[in-house]
């Protein structure tokens, strides 16, 4: 999953950084409203983390933008902008959820899993898919009922693919839900993970579409 | 405590008194001088027509009761034997005299008439008593309805005295009404011109308090609003410290805890800098102090900040003595460096310098980017921050400047400084003439 953090304080960016890498998300962070929205226009992110109070282009401004264009991207207000007519104006001009600072990490988190949920189109916080179950939660994957132990970058290429069965990510999709733009990629990195996974939930679990991409098979 | 009302009433009844007595003593005095003459042609008009009943009937024998009680009528002959006395059983009137004359006769005055005939002399005499008696009757008449009067007098002052107060009750209760929350002008449409400019004042304080108050709610929500980063920078880095995987992990969140904390007693430490120089009554006179020892402290407390930043910091001055609060001025210097230091890149230099010019200049100037002019006006701002501002400023820097210049009198411009960057000078006012020679007044013979 990749997030972006738009945020121009940056204590709070670099916070916000290392929780969310711990939580197993590709973190990029900008910190005024023009870079956000040129990220924005060219890279594809799950979610997004949105300050309003921001220099050169406030959010809301960068957030209707997005949503002019069309774009779904789920997108979450994290300001320190408070009252009611704020949060009215946030989520009107399509946020997906608005939290005021300071704020909760786990509750961030949490907030951040509904809205993936929402944009996914599921109701249960549990991606269940040919026998198996993948809790964002806790961060667990279970096959036919038996656990089963992942690296991070497994479970985020499996979360990516689960998403939506059938569909077909390329090597450089999923990299991009895997790593942010600063980070160093080896070349075979996914190839790696696709085998670990294949290892751990049977060679079937995840396809192969050749010269294309993988993706997980419809039920 | 001082009533409108009593004291009006007191004046306008004292009046009213006054008036009363003057017009009973002035009709008094008139009704006598009147009566007098009347009374005066009456007696004459007696004797004369006496003259002719005594003339033809010497002898004659008046009715006693026909002589009025008021009157005594006296004839004697021309050897001077009283030939009549209308009257008897009075002191006798011994004494005679032609024309109008004033008596003593028993201790009590009286007036009489003497007319000469040809075989003796009338005197017609009337007691002084009557005449008075006249008199004050007819004052008392006078006065008389001005004292039935008076307690209608008084109900009506009280009326019109009270009626004429009561808009200024009204401007009472409206200004009774107004508190912290509801500072609206009060209607001065309808009230009389010599309350309105009183309202009118009012209004005007009334204004200038509503502004005091929204200028100090609006500073309150953005210094609420600018605590918040960092105590959320804070409660960030302490959740981090919690669920930290590893020991790395714990050392960072850790450090940047500290930070974060430092962070927030900057924002604090210069909030407070900034409530200690608002504008208010001085209560303490200023006193003259060098600029030097001041300056030297606030470029002392940057020391550290430009030290870690490798900037060279340096400080020149000429003797100059300013009226001044010398913590308000360690203060302003130390905020001045401190922003110098913070917006100059790393190897560069600020340069504080104090001129002895006017009433004393104060210069800091850096080697950094500079404000382009159209920006300089807002920088002064609470708050404001500029593009590309650098981590840890609390945007209140160049405010306090403001608000500490502004105590002492002082004018804060901002400048291209000679080899690029901002020069900030802050003017000092020339001290009063008084101050300009304390060694000719300190020179005692």
């Amino acid at each position: 999953m990749r997030v972006l953090v738009v945020e121009d304080d940056r204590m709070i960016a670099q916070g916000l950084e290392t929780a969310l890498k711990q939580d197993g998300y590709a973190v990029d962070r900008v910190a005024d409203g023009r870079a956000a929205a040129e990220a924005l226009r060219s890279t594809r992110f799950d979610v997004v983390l949105l300050d309003l109070g921001l220099p050169e282009r406030d959010g809301i401004d960068v957030l209707r933008e997005l949503r002019r264009r069309g774009d779904a991207t789920p997108v979450v207000i994290l300001t320190a902008r408070d009252e009611v007519r704020d949060r009215i104006e946030g989520l009107d001009a399509g946020a997906d959820d608005y939290i005021v600072k300071p704020f909760d990490l786990d509750e961030v988190s949490a907030r951040m899993r509904s809205v993936l949920r929402r944009a996914a189109g599921r109701g249960d916080p549990c991606i269940r898919h040919r026998g198996i179950t993948l809790d964002p939660v806790t961060r667990s994957v279970e096959r036919d009922g038996t656990p089963v132990t992942l690296s991070a970058h497994e479970f985020a290429v499996l979360e990516a693919l689960l998403q939506r069965p059938g569909a077909v990510l390329s090597r450089a999709q999923l990299e991009d839900r895997l790593y942010g733009w600063s980070a160093q990629i080896e070349s075979n990195a996914v190839e790696v993970y696709i085998h670990g996974l294949r290892r751990k939930l049977g060679s079937d679990a995840i396809r192969t579409l050749r010269g294309v991409g993988y993706f997980v098979p419809k039920e | 405590m001082t009533s409108i009302r009593a004291r009006l009433l007191i004046a306008l009844l004292a009046l009213v008194s006054a008036v009363s007595i003057l017009a009973g003593t002035l009709t008094y005095r008139r009704v006598l001088a009147e009566t007098s003459l009347l009374f005066d042609y009456q007696l004459r008009q007696m004797a004369l027509s006496l003259r002719s009943q005594v003339s033809m009937a010497p002898r004659l024998e008046l009715p006693p009761d026909e002589a009025d009680a008021d009157f005594v009528i006296q004839i004697w002959d021309l050897y001077g034997a009283r030939i009549y006395l209308s009257r008897p059983g009075l002191p006798l009137i011994n004494q005679t005299a032609l024309g109008y004359a004033d008596i003593v006769v028993g201790g009590k005055p009286w007036r009489t008439y003497g007319l000469q005939t040809l075989d003796g002399v009338i005197q017609i005499a009337q007691p002084v008593r009557v005449r008075q008696a006249f008199a004050r009757a007819a004052a008392l008449r006078v006065i008389a309805p001005l004292l039935l009067l008076l307690p209608l007098l008084i109900a009506a002052v009280i009326g019109v005295v009270s009626n004429g107060l009561w808009p200024l009750k009204r401007v009472a209760r409206e200004v009774q009404r107004r508190d912290v929350h509801s500072l609206a002008p009060i209607a001065v449409a309808d009230l009389p011109q010599e309350i309105a400019p009183l309202a009118q004042e009012l209004n005007r304080l009334l204004a200038r308090l509503d502004a005091a108050f929204q200028a100090q709610r609006a500073f309150v929500a953005d210094a609420a609003h600018e605590l918040r980063s960092p105590l959320t920078a804070v409660s960030l880095e302490l959740q981090l410290l919690d669920r930290a995987p590893d020991e790395a992990a714990r050392a960072t969140a850790r450090e940047r805890l500290g930070a974060a904390v430092e962070r927030a007693i900057h924002l604090l430490e210069q909030l407070l800098d900034l409530a200690r120089n608002e504008p208010r009554d001085e209560r303490h006179e200023l006193t003259e102090v060098p600029l030097e020892p001041a300056a030297a402290q606030g470029v002392a407390d940057s020391h550290a900040l430009a030290l870690s930043r490798h900037i060279e910091l340096s400080l020149e001055s000429e003797p100059v003595r300013v009226l001044g609060y010398p913590e308000a001025l360690r203060t302003l210097v130390r905020n001045l460096v401190d922003n110098a230091v913070r917006y100059t890149p790393p190897g560069g230099r600020v340069r504080v310098r104090i001129r002895a010019e006017g009433g004393g200049v104060l210069e800091v100037s850096d080697s950094g980017p500079g404000i382009p002019p159209g920006e300089r006006a807002r920088v002064f701002d609470r708050f404001h921050r500029r593009r590309g501002s650098p981590e840890g400023g609390s945007g209140l820097g160049l405010a306090i400047v403001k608000a500490i210049a502004e105590r002492h009198g002082a004018r804060v411009d901002l400048d291209d400084a000679p080899g690029g960057g901002l020069k900030v000078s802050v003017v000092f006012p020339a001290p009063p003439q008084t101050r300009r020679r304390p060694e000719t007044a300190a020179a005692p013979a």
